[in-house]
């Protein structure tokens, strides 16, 4: 359990030096997004603090920052939402997020993401992405610019629902796997067809060997999908376990488990076996050896899956579980414990993530920092002072230390608008 | 409001909001259109509806809408009947005829197989693309469903049913935008998947 983290303590956090190569968002502006009529900001490097009340737009400036790195927000799957209404009063109401970015390359570039209503009095937007001005695909967005978000939901990740979980691992994955993404999509729209076709096997306007076709594409994508989470969880767990061990004083050991409603074997006898333990004693395996088994399994699913209409095993049902010292956080942990544990795994998402890019992804904090205890609170802003950018909001400045605040540009964020604060009394 | 309207306005606003792509907007601006419109502009449309039923009816070869059955491409002795492009809509046969290069003939397939929109393989007219190679043997069938999920799935019940029967199948799909609708691919790119089709697999 938790191989190899005493000859390995905390050195996959490098410090950095003069040749490091950085990323980072030099100036942004926004149209019409969310609380900003208009807004054209310089970015510095460093910790920027945003300081306000509630629903004055320091959110909303970390959204804007998140939904040009992915092109998605994290707050809502309703484009409609993040146009500013008040303001956008154009025959097409649009939103507009556009930025300055320095990529690892040491390159400049400038990203534009439109959301534009696509025709009068519709509920539909289409995306429209330029990068320096040229038309371009969501995928072509992909590594220029890598972004960790950190907010008070995902401190109920552990407790959460297996949904938020998944959705966890869809989002981190997307921002580096292209193919993924494209799965994913692909697994949603298949499996719409699939469950249609059960039912309409169920009610005998359909027969069985329909299912053929859809199976073959369910597994392509299944495949993929499951490949991906097994290689990210395996990662993720190794960077974690070093953090979870230190902030719980050495006491406790964490393990990533990927639970799969279907799991593949290294043997492929398509034997299903529960990891009531967590132990994973399967090697990792590619889309390609994955792919029949799950083929496999569906087949052998067929018959409860048509009496219930519904595709009964796949990615759409996994999990990925928290152990400690062999027990489920989520039944077992208390709240602290379950507490460091994302706090471990969302700093081992930065370090994964700067392994992915070859530089630290720009960091936000919405507000999560108030909601961390005073011990935890202070290894989160301890670890964190290398990243090259990190964007933090909060209603109290007191929650931040001293040191952390003396190295911080700090802004005062009040109804869209944003000034310096010059000096602070904390 | 609707009171204040007589119900021969709102009936046809009703009728035109039925057809795709219109709104409530659109069809109250076309019904007003209509009302103030001389007499001969709606006395032509509704002969025109009333033909569009009346006049026409499927090509009892391929299936694509026609006056005169057989349609006259399956007539025309010039063209190579024994080279099949199949097409899910007869809007896909407008697309392919427009690259001007094709001399085959067609079957229009008259969907494609969904199972969310309950459309099923005995929705389609693939037992009567069967039945027409059975009946008069045929060198190629070339699948030219859209290069969608729905398409592709229509293209391997296709392909399962005609295999059997020892005919060339190939498929149109490289170079086509993935996804799309065939219908509204260029000319140009078109003529290209043409001539890059593959074998299927
Ligand atoms: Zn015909």
């Amino acid at each position: 359990m938790g191989g190899g983290r005493e000859h390995q303590k905390l050195t996959s956090i490098s410090h950095k030096t003069y040749f490091e190569p950085d990323m980072q968002i030099d100036y942004l502006s926004l149209k019409n997004f969310r609380n900003y009529a208009r807004l054209e900001l310089g970015i510095p490097t460093g910790p920027v603090v945003l300081h306000g009340e509630n629903a004055q737009g320091k959110t909303s400036l970390l959204e804007a920052i998140y939904y040009l790195a992915t092109s998605t927000s994290p707050y809502t799957n309703s484009d409609r939402q993040l146009i500013n209404w008040q303001v956008a009063n154009d025959i097409l109401p649009y939103a507009q997020v556009g930025a300055d970015i320095i990529t690892t390359e040491r390159i400049m570039s400038r990203v534009e993401i439109t959301l534009i209503m696509e025709s009068e009095g519709t509920n539909r937007f289409r995306k429209e992405l330029r990068i320096n001005g040229v038309s371009k695909r969501r995928s072509d967005l992909l590594g220029m610019i890598g972004v960790v978000m950190f907010l008070p939901q995902d401190l109920m990740l552990v407790e959460g629902s297996p949904s938020q979980r998944r959705r966890y691992l869809d989002l981190t994955l997307g921002q580096v796997d292209d193919e993924y993404t494209e799965a994913l999509n692909k697994f949603d729209k298949v499996l719409l067809q699939r469950n249609a076709l059960l039912r309409r096997i169920a009610a005998n306007y359909a027969s069985k060997t329909e299912l053929e076709y859809w199976d073959e594409q369910l597994a392509e994508c299944a495949g993929v999908i499951i490949a991906a989470r097994q290689r990210i969880i395996r990662e993720l767990e190794g960077l974690a376990q070093d953090y979870h061990h230190d902030i719980s004083g050495g006491r406790e050991d964490l393990q990533l488990v990927y639970q799969p409603s279907f799991e593949p074997t290294v043997e492929g006898d398509g034997q299903q076996s529960f990891n009531l333990f967590g132990m994973d004693l399967h090697r990792e395996m590619d889309a390609a050896e994955i792919a029949p088994q799950y083929r496999e399994a569906l087949l052998d699913n067929q018959k409860e899956e048509v009496e219930r209409g519904m595709t009964l095993i796949g990615p759409q049902r996994d999990d990925l579980r928290f152990m400690v010292n062999g027990r489920d956080l989520s039944m077992f942990g208390s709240r602290g414990q379950a507490r460091t544990g994302v706090l471990a795994i969302k700093l081992a998402e930065l370090v994964w993530m700067k392994e992915q890019f070859g530089a630290y992804p720009i960091l936000l904090l919405d507000e999560v920092v108030a909601e961390l205890d005073a011990r935890r609170r202070a290894y989160l802003l301890e670890q964190i002072k290398h990243v090259n950018q990190v964007l933090l909001t909060t209603t109290e400045l007191s929650v931040l230390t001293n040191g952390f605040l003396s190295t911080a540009t700090l802004w005062q964020v009040e109804e869209g608008q944003i000034s310096p604060i010059n000096s602070v009394d904390a | 409001m609707s009171q204040v309207l007589p119900p021969s306005v709102t009936k046809l606003i009703d009728a035109f909001s039925r057809l795709p792509g219109v709104g409530s907007k659109t069809a109250s601006r076309l019904t007003y259109y209509l009302l103030r419109a001389p007499e001969d502009v709606s006395l032509a449309l509704s002969e025109a509806l009333v033909e569009l039923k009346t006049k026409t009816q499927y090509c009892e070869i391929c299936h694509n809408i026609t006056e005169d059955s057989p349609c006259p491409v399956c007539r025309d002795v010039r063209r190579d009947q024994t080279t099949i492009v199949v097409v899910e809509d007869p809007l896909d046969v407008v697309a392919v005829e427009r690259t001007g290069s094709y001399r085959g003939v067609y079957h229009v397939l008259h969907g494609a197989i969904s199972p969310v929109d309950g459309i099923g393989p005995d929705h389609l007219k693939l037992k009567e693309l069967v039945e027409r190679i059975e009946a008069k043997p045929v060198a190629e069938v070339i699948i030219a469903t859209n290069p969608n999920m729905e398409g592709e799935a229509t293209a391997m019940y296709v392909k399962q049913m005609v295999e059997p029967l020892g005919v060339k199948i190939t498929r149109l799909a490289r170079g086509l935008p993935s996804g799309g609708d065939l219908e509204y691919v260029d000319t140009v790119t078109l003529m290209r998947a043409f001539e890059g089709r593959g074998d299927m697999k």
